[in-house]
């Protein structure tokens, strides 16, 4: 199918996403300019890219964050689209401006939207007025009778904080009003004398939080579709490690009211192409709150791909050409379950110190319901410049018992030699029993997973 | 510290071809020069050394040669190249209209400027590095250059 209006795009950015956008092009009959840098120059997207153009040398300031310098190269090279990617300048309103001014269509939001979501403060204003539930607490709270009648507002368990300062002082988690009331005078004391002030919050304590987010593709003309959600709970440092779709944990209602609470959001602005409203998620109020909208494509993206047979970036594009989304909610319906795992080059066994190097083996799973999206291979050169993410392994299968199961499996076929990676500990936590009933929270991978992985090493 | 000229690095250049030394790493005052005889280790060992080599535009004696050859024929011996800083469109001239910069047969100083690259109306003059005459220009008016790219070969003097 040739397109209508998107005739050559340029690719901004590099690595697995570079080579993915350059497919989806391809598949559309567009033609794609690499802008890479000195150190990728001969990097499997700058072989499979239509054409290849250096723009800077290695470090990514001078080449990969330079918005300048990429509009020049699409300009110069006749491109009438830039997809960003994610990452770098993906999320810079200066970008998609610049493009707007050299009549280069920017495949993500306007800048305007860029600016409105971007900014976490501004972004929560528009999430309020479009009625999204909100993390509740946070009232200034002056004396025990104050502080019992928020707190049985709010529901336990709840948390107070001194107004003036953290570091832990003035801070009380309680079950209940016994607790609450037996404990306050000593927090507020204890904020007074840390302080000087011995004002409290009192919000509420979420102990089980899931990270729950919601892949949402807009046509910028107040459609908005969403394509499920997903469950990126396992962190490290907010670092996501694994990311899976549907979140199983959801109760039914919860799910659509999240649906409905991203659409509401980003359709409130018109929003354009693809994005995503994260989400805590209280497990044991079974409660979501707003944290944040990525006005981007993810690095998660293809387990909503996965469960709803849609090519994500291939709907960014089709909506970039001006053709708007031909479908509709629907015939969107999710099917399966899907788990992603991403491969660093980083040594889990050596504080996660980033191994670039040579890759003197390559050997990635294949199979029903295995997708691998890298741009490695056996002689790759891993640069040192850039995020240490190599590869993302995505499983399917009909339902999360299964999709694990192809998981184990997936994780035993892939080998890779030369570079220290994190492929050790994946098959770690792919085998962990918490993680087989999936029974964790976003705390879970630093306060159990990872001593057990470094017990576990030391005993060997 | 003194200025450092193109002859100093030159003179230790050829100190450093003459060595038995693998790498050479030196720093005087803002100067930094990194000199290598692994084509794959400079970018690695020193990227931010390398980087602020080229964004001096006076690559020409320091031998960090890009992961893949040079384009264009070979570089006859001791001429010098002078490469494209980044990215950009190339232009002989100050001004449209106005004579280039540089002829071939010229001589030229290590300050002269001998091209502009545009960066989305930024324009940055590229100087000659070396002094010596100008004996091949490698990319046409207008041209859309890319980083490192063979822009000028110079023979230096005596």
């Amino acid at each position: 199918m040739a397109d209508a209006t998107l005739k050559r795009l340029l690719v901004a950015n590099r690595g697995e996403i570079a080579l993915r956008v350059i497919r989806a092009a391809r598949d559309l009959g567009i033609e794609t300019v690499l802008a890479a840098s000195a150190a990728d120059r001969d990097s499997l997207p700058a072989r499979e890219a239509t054409r290849t153009v250096v723009i800077g040398p290695g470090p990514a300031r001078a080449s990969y964050l330079d918005a300048k310098l990429i509009l020049h190269a699409a300009v110069a090279t006749g491109c009438d689209s830039l997809h960003p990617g994610y990452g770098f300048l993906s999320e810079r309103a200066e970008l998609a401006a610049l493009c707007d001014e050299n009549d280069v269509i920017f495949v993500g939001p306007t800048a305007a939207q860029i600016q409105r979501v971007g900014d976490k403060i501004s972004a929560r204003a528009v999430a309020r007025a479009a009625g999204v539930p909100m993390v509740s607490g946070s009232e200034k709270v002056a004396s025990t009778e104050d502080a019992l009648r928020i707190a049985g507002e709010i529901g336990y368990p709840v948390i107070t904080k001194a107004s003036a300062g953290g570091g832990g002082r003035g801070m009380l988690v309680s079950h209940d009003a016994e607790a609450l009331a037996a404990g306050f005078e000593r927090a507020s004391n204890e904020a007074r004398e840390a302080f000087g002030d011995g004002t409290l919050f009192l919000e509420r304590y979420v102990e089980h939080a899931r990270h729950i987010e919601v892949q949402v593709v807009g046509d910028g003309a107040g459609m908005v579709l969403h394509f499920g959600e997903r469950d990126c709970s396992i962190q490290r440092r907010y670092q996501k490690m694994v990311e899976e779709a549907p979140a199983d944990i959801l109760p039914v209602a919860v799910r659509a009211r999240l649906h409905v609470a991203a659409v509401e959001l980003l359709a409130s602005i018109a929003y354009r192409n693809a994005g995503t409203v994260e989400f805590l998620y209280d497990v044991d109020r079974q409660e979501f709150s707003f944290m944040e909208v990525n006005a981007r494509i993810q690095v998660e993206h293809p387990v909503s791909e996965a469960i709803t047979g849609t090519d994500l970036i291939r709907t960014q594009l089709l909506v970039a050409s001006g053709r708007g989304l031909a479908m509709t909610q629907d015939a969107i319906v999710p099917r399966g379950h899907a788990i992603e795992m991403r491969v660093i080059a980083e040594d889990p066994d050596g504080d996660f110190a980033p191994s670039p190097g040579r890759i003197t083996r390559w050997d990635a799973p294949a199979g029903e319901g295995v997708r691998v999206d890298t741009a490695m291979q056996t002689g790759t050169l891993v640069p040192p410049f850039y995020d240490s993410m190599i590869a993302k392994l995505i499983v399917h299968a009909a339902d999360r018992d299964a999709a694990v199961a192809r998981l184990v499996a997936a994780l035993d076929g892939f080998a890779v030699e030369g570079i220290a990676t994190n492929l050790p500990l994946l098959r770690f936590i792919a085998a962990h029993p918490d993680f087989i009933a999936n029974r964790f929270d976003t705390r879970w991978l630093e306060r159990t997973l990872l001593p057990a992985w470094r017990a576990r090493q030391e005993s060997r | 510290m003194a200025k450092v000229t193109p002859e100093d690095l030159e003179a230790l250049v050829q100190l450093f071809d003459a060595s038995d030394w693998n790498e050479l790493r030196l720093v005087l005052g803002e100067t930094e020069l990194f000199l290598s005889k692994d084509p794959g280790a400079a970018p690695i060992a020193a990227p931010a050394v390398r980087a602020a080599v080229a964004a001096a535009a006076a690559p020409a004696p320091v031998p960090a040669p890009p992961p893949s050859p040079p384009r264009g024929d070979a570089v006859p011996p001791g001429w010098v190249v002078v490469r494209a800083p980044n990215l950009g469109t190339f232009y002989r001239s100050p001004k449209p209209g106005a004579p280039p910069y540089v002829e071939i047969g010229q001589a030229v100083t290590a300050e002269a400027e001998i091209c502009l690259i545009e960066v989305m109306k930024l324009f940055t003059s590229v100087r000659a590095g070396v002094a010596g005459t100008l004996r091949r220009i490698c990319a046409a008016d207008g041209d859309l250059v890319e980083f490192e790219q063979t822009l000028f070969l110079i023979e230096p003097n005596g």
